[in-house]
């Protein structure tokens, strides 16, 4: 049966790109980076068509240079300052301080070699390919693309809208130049205004300084510094975008770079997944440390970042960016699916809300129905699971593009208290209305399957190849050296009684499965046939690790991606072991792969088990999460890891962390705390006493405030309760007596009606919410980020080393 | 009990503003508005409404600065939602706030102010603030080409204590035979709007503003950062007459019109026969994209690079 299904995954998961790949002809040529360069991509002889999505998964902005540049500081109001970030001077630091990847093909300016002198001629930056001609048009109109220069490929013969091809042009891609750093691009600014800029840059070129510069608040010395980030009249030379790559690109295992500055094509993959990215600090760089957004969200570990931090969903949880590996054998699962589907016509005066042709290109329709379908379970809880190519599409809008005319109207705005009001809370994103306004949509929608042909072809990563093996058995030799004689098998044993039921995703009985064996897939390459992970959902409660990721709600009705969310998901019922509310689709983990598992230490969905990992003395975000048992800051913590890709390296990180998942009760707890006070003035100090007095009020979250205390605290809605504890304390009780009952209900209801009789004296006690306020209004109450998943701690410490040298094999 | 005097000054200029104000709502324009319910989600998302209901040159004509008075805030989310940046104005304008409608007008700032919690002592601290603004502020003066922005302040009296001494060193204009001290300067730009992120309106921003010929630290630091972070953006209804939302710290405060009688007679002909503006922002995707099958004639300008 298990077999028919595997089948049927690839017939129908991958026959919208499969076919593409193996039908298509043509050559591809990369207009920019060096993708074609040897080596490329694990050594891997890449088809036109992978190598077309190569390109545009390293290079595509899709217009979010926008987003980048005004969306997210004007609209948002968090600041990016992208000079102390890609400033070229610190080129070779960039790795350990941000995690950032150096992009092989750029220099210096002054290097030898470097064809540009001085870092006058690229405003501080790296120079790098395709600079010669954009420099030209910084403060100019006029830039042409390189994206423009893509080669498609052919349209697939069996796309619904060929044979014509109809697709969007490719220029829409927006690739701009490199950075210096894979995954971040550049753009001219059009705008720039270089006179201004020599103004605020005290008539310096070669630096952002001036414009980045923070400056102290004149009167408050609690507030926090502010600079000219925060001035939209400014223009920067650049306006800086991101690819898909920024956070997926990062070192091959098998073949790491000797010095992690300076990589070569040779050690970096596409699909790999940046273990060391630092994407929650590079998007506050520009906040004070003393802001709430910074101690929010700023403190995510390497590796992992809150993808739903811009569309708060006010649940703190950042999780880890996926190593995409061995795709053609993932699972995939029935689901009932109301998505757009291409079609070639839509009939005559009919609803464009459910069938839209492009205007101007006959026959490129798409129609909206519900349906069966098997897709995958993508992020953590399984949400965007309507289908692979639109959970691709997706990641593009969880990198800002589209998000003046598609997304950031739908988003919460955290200051909006009204109801009535809109903002108040997230909306539904609307695919068919993006579609038709964004022409980036369109360009990217019209290459999916390219791109999936790329992600398709990323191969695990062997630790027997990475050591220079021939093969497993010798791995095995040498683990068995290791262990004890035996150990691998031993822990395979272990492994298929134990672990299997989870971590494969070939049925049972598992005993005598080989985890390990290799065929060809539909793609024509040879992969595993296990994907070592079943991909079933469970409840979070089964499992233990920290919850907040699992109670992430984009995806449930009237949210912002309930249009990414199958129905079948959102039908599934709460886990009724949790306090918070868990509807709608929430409460729930796959179960995860465990391929290449030696390679992707620390463990778990926010990379909390196992040693601390940072960029050592450079590193200037690290600070220690552990916690002694009051919660207090463990004194004399252990240290973190200096990142250290080398196959030696992640191996020793392997066994730590290893250690700490097969036993939980020797793990120290980690709790990711506020590490400076944060004051927020609902009116401003001006210095004036007899004014302050009249108006002072500030809130302040003190040092060690548990992040995931604030971040997961739905704010409105005690507001919310605050006026109907005034207005209308009956419809309030009975609020809460539905969801606790007549006793708990009423208490929790005084409560709220005393809290505000309290707020109006001291505005401040809001933060002095009891267990019974944080019970009411928290997303999640979990702190604790290495609990939960204790399977596995009643095996005898032999047993544990077997299975952490079976698993090292996978 | 002794009071400082510009406790009393306030307290004298929010009897006049009491008595002064509250003027009857008159009838909102008659446009097409989307139906909505009361709750942010009953709401009709925003490219949605344009895409089904665009705003006619004729619409545009029916608006005025004082029957936007009696629209409710959703009304007018959904015309300014509708409207494009037009070009940056140059030139005096006068200018009317008004606060959403379907609240108490006073409660509501203080809210905002004072977090949304109903029952802050801000509530009252707040509502004085409102009426000292609504009293004394009479509009913007642009200076486009400068890209700065002064407000015009026709009565000092209010300000006078934070003000300080040498109020003859503030810059003023007459208009219409009254003096009009212009105080609270700011930047003026195009960029992103805080309701509707589908095109740019234009920016007035009072962050970075002590850079500014002639800033006063006192007042104008009451705008800046370290004080309210007063952040306005306005869209153009039609040529000389502009609709724009007032934001303090991020929060939306109170809604206002700008208007040029001079400008609006000069330019509404042309505006009328070609149905065009010139747009110095970017007016987004969306009517880039409702744009392309129009024939020249109907093109906006686009003027400055995007």
């Amino acid at each position: 049966m298990q077999r028919i299904r595997t089948i049927l995954t690839f017939t129908i998961g991958l026959a919208l790109f499969a076919g593409h790949v193996l039908l298509t002809e043509g050559s591809a040529v990369a207009a920019n980076g060096s993708q074609t360069s040897s080596g490329f991509h694990y050594g891997t002889t890449l088809s036109d068509t992978e190598r077309v999505g190569a390109e545009i998964w390293f290079n595509a902005t899709a217009g979010n240079s926008r987003f980048f540049t005004y969306v997210y500081q004007q609209r948002l109001g968090v600041m990016i300052d992208w000079y102390r970030v890609l400033r070229g001077d610190a080129r070779d630091e960039r790795f350990y301080r941000w995690g950032l990847i150096n992009d092989p093909d750029c220099c210096k300016p002054g290097d030898p070699n470097c064809p540009a002198t001085s870092y006058d001629e690229t405003y501080g930056f790296d120079y790098c390919p395709g600079d010669d001609e954009l420099l030209k048009h910084v403060g100019k109109t006029g830039y042409r693309d390189p994206a423009c220069d893509l080669k498609d490929v052919p349209i697939a013969k069996d796309d619904p809208h060929g044979p014509r091809d109809l697709r969007q042009s490719a220029c829409d891609l927006e690739f701009g130049t490199s950075t210096g750093a894979l995954g971040l691009r550049k753009f001219p600014n059009p705008k720039f205004d270089k006179v201004k800029w020599l103004q605020i840059n005290g008539g310096h070129l070669d630096t952002w300084d001036g414009y980045t510069a923070k400056v102290m608040p004149r009167k408050d010395r609690e507030a926090p510094a502010k600079s000219h980030l925060i001035d939209g009249s400014i223009e920067p030379p650049y306006r800086i975008g991101m690819s898909c790559g920024a956070c997926h690109i990062a070192f091959d295992p098998v073949n790491p770079p000797k010095d992690p500055a300076h990589p070569k094509w040779e050690n970096l993959s596409g699909t790999v997944g940046n273990q060391y990215g630092r994407f929650a600090q590079i998007l506050g760089s520009g906040m004070s440390p003393n802001t709430i957004e910074y101690q929010i969200y700023g403190h995510s570990r390497p590796g992992a970042v809150d993808t739903s931090a811009i569309p708060n969903d006010q649940v703190n949880n950042a999780g880890t960016m996926n190593a995409i590996i061995n795709l053609a054998r993932r699972p995939v699962f029935e689901e009932d699916i109301i998505k757009w589907r291409k079609t070639n016509q839509c009939p005559a005066g009919g609803n464009e809300r459910t069938c839209w042709c492009e205007p101007g290109k006959d026959g490129k329709c798409w129609e909206r129905s519900r349906k069966k379908e098997f897709v995958h379970h993508i992020l953590k809880g399984g949400e965007d699971s309507i289908g692979a190519l639109e959970a691709i599409q997706r990641v593009y809008f969880n990198i800002g593009s589209c998000s003046e005319e598609g997304w950031v109207n739908h988003l919460t705005d955290l200051r909006q208290l009204d109801p009535t009001m809109r903002g108040f809370g997230q909306t539904p994103f609307d695919i068919g209305q993006v579609r038709r306004d964004c022409p980036q949509f369109r360009a990217i929608e019209d290459r999916l399957p390219e791109i999936a042909a790329f992600l398709f072809s990323g191969p695990p990563a062997d630790l027997y190849k990475a050591r220079g093996l021939k093969n497993n058995t010798a791995l095995i030799q040498q683990l068995d050296k290791e262990y004890g004689k035996g150990a691998v098998e031993q822990g395979r044993a272990i492994f298929a009684s134990k672990c299997a039921s989870c971590h494969s995703s070939q049925g049972a009985p598992f005993e005598n499965r080989d985890f390990l064996a290799v065929s060809k897939d539909m793609t024509g390459r040879n992969s595993r046939v296990d994907w070592l992970g079943n991909d079933k959902l469970i409840p979070v409660s089964e499992v233990s690790t920290n919850r907040s990721r699992s109670l992430h709600s984009n995806h449930m009705k009237g949210h912002v991606w309930e249009e990414y969310g199958s129905e079948t998901l959102r039908a599934k019922p709460g886990d009724p072991q949790l306090k918070e509310p868990s509807d709608g689709g929430r409460g729930y983990y796959r179960n995860i792969s465990l391929l290449s598992l030696w390679a992707y230490a620390p463990f778990m969905h926010n990379n909390a088990v196992g040693p601390e990992v940072c960029g050592g003395p450079l590193d200037e975000h690290y600070y220690s999460p552990y916690v002694d048992k009051d919660g207090e800051p463990l004194a004399n913590a252990p240290a973190c890891w200096v990142f250290d890709p080398s196959v030696e390296g992640r191996f020793k990180l392997y066994k730590a962390s290893m250690g700490q998942l097969l036993n939980p009760s020797q793990r120290i707890p980690k709790v990711t705390r506020f590490n400076n006070d944060v004051t927020i003035r609902l009116l401003p100090k001006l210095g004036d006493e007899k004014l302050e007095r009249f108006i002072d009020t500030a809130i302040r979250f003190p040092v060690g405030t548990p992040a995931a205390r604030i971040g997961n605290f739905r704010h409105k809605e005690l507001a919310e309760d605050l006026v109907m504890a005034r207005t209308n304390f009956d419809k309030l009780k009975a609020k809460y007596v539905g969801r606790y009952g007549p006793e708990k209900g009423e208490q929790i209801a005084r409560t709220i009606q005393d809290k505000g009789k309290e707020l109006v004296a001291k505005p401040g006690s809001i933060l002095e919410a009891g267990a019974e306020l944080r019970e009411a209004y928290s997303n999640s109450l979990a702190v604790i980020e290495n609990d939960g998943h204790r399977f596995g701690e009643d095996l005898s410490d032999k047993e544990k080393d077997a299975l952490t040298a079976f698993l090292a094999t996978l | 009990m002794r009071y400082p005097r510009w406790l009393l000054s306030i307290a004298l200029a929010m009897s006049q503003a009491v008595l002064l104000g509250c003027p009857s709502n008159p009838d909102p324009p008659q446009i097409p508005y989307a139906q909505s319910g009361e709750q942010y989600s009953d709401k009709m998302d925003l490219a949605r409404l344009e895409h089904e209901l665009p705003l006619k040159q004729a619409d545009l004509m029916k608006i005025t600065p004082d029957n936007l008075k009696g629209a409710t805030q959703e009304q007018v989310d959904q015309i300014y939602a509708r409207l494009t940046a037009g070009p940056i104005p140059d030139g005096v304008y006068d200018g009317q706030m008004f606060f959403p409608k379907g609240s108490s007008e006073r409660a509501r700032l203080a809210e905002i102010v004072g977090g949304g919690i109903k029952g802050f002592v801000v509530d009252v601290k707040a509502a004085t603030l409102e009426h000292i603004g609504e009293f004394i502020w009479k509009g913007k003066v642009f200076y486009r080409n400068e890209g700065v922005l002064r407000n015009r302040i026709e009565d000092l009296l209010l300000l006078k204590p934070i003000v300080g001494p040498n109020i003859e060193s503030i810059p003023k204009l007459d208009i219409d035979d009254k003096d009009s001290w212009l105080l609270f300067p700011a930047k003026l730009y195009c960029g992103q709007s805080l309701m509707d992120g589908r095109r740019e309106s234009i920016i007035i921003d009072y962050a970075f503003t002590d850079d500014l010929p002639g800033y006063r630290e006192m007042p104008d630091v009451l705008a800046g950062r370290e004080g309210l972070e007063i952040r306005d953006e306005i869209r153009m209804v039609r040529p000389g007459f502009y609709l724009g939302r007032a934001y303090i710290k991020k929060v939306f405060a109170l809604n206002f019109t700008l208007y040029n009688k001079a400008v609006a007679e000069k330019d509404t002909p042309a505006f009328v026969d070609s149905g065009t503006t010139t747009e110095d922002c970017w007016i987004g995707n969306q009517r880039l994209t409702a744009m392309a099958n129009k024939p020249d004639h109907q093109q906006a300008r686009l003027i400055e690079p995007q």
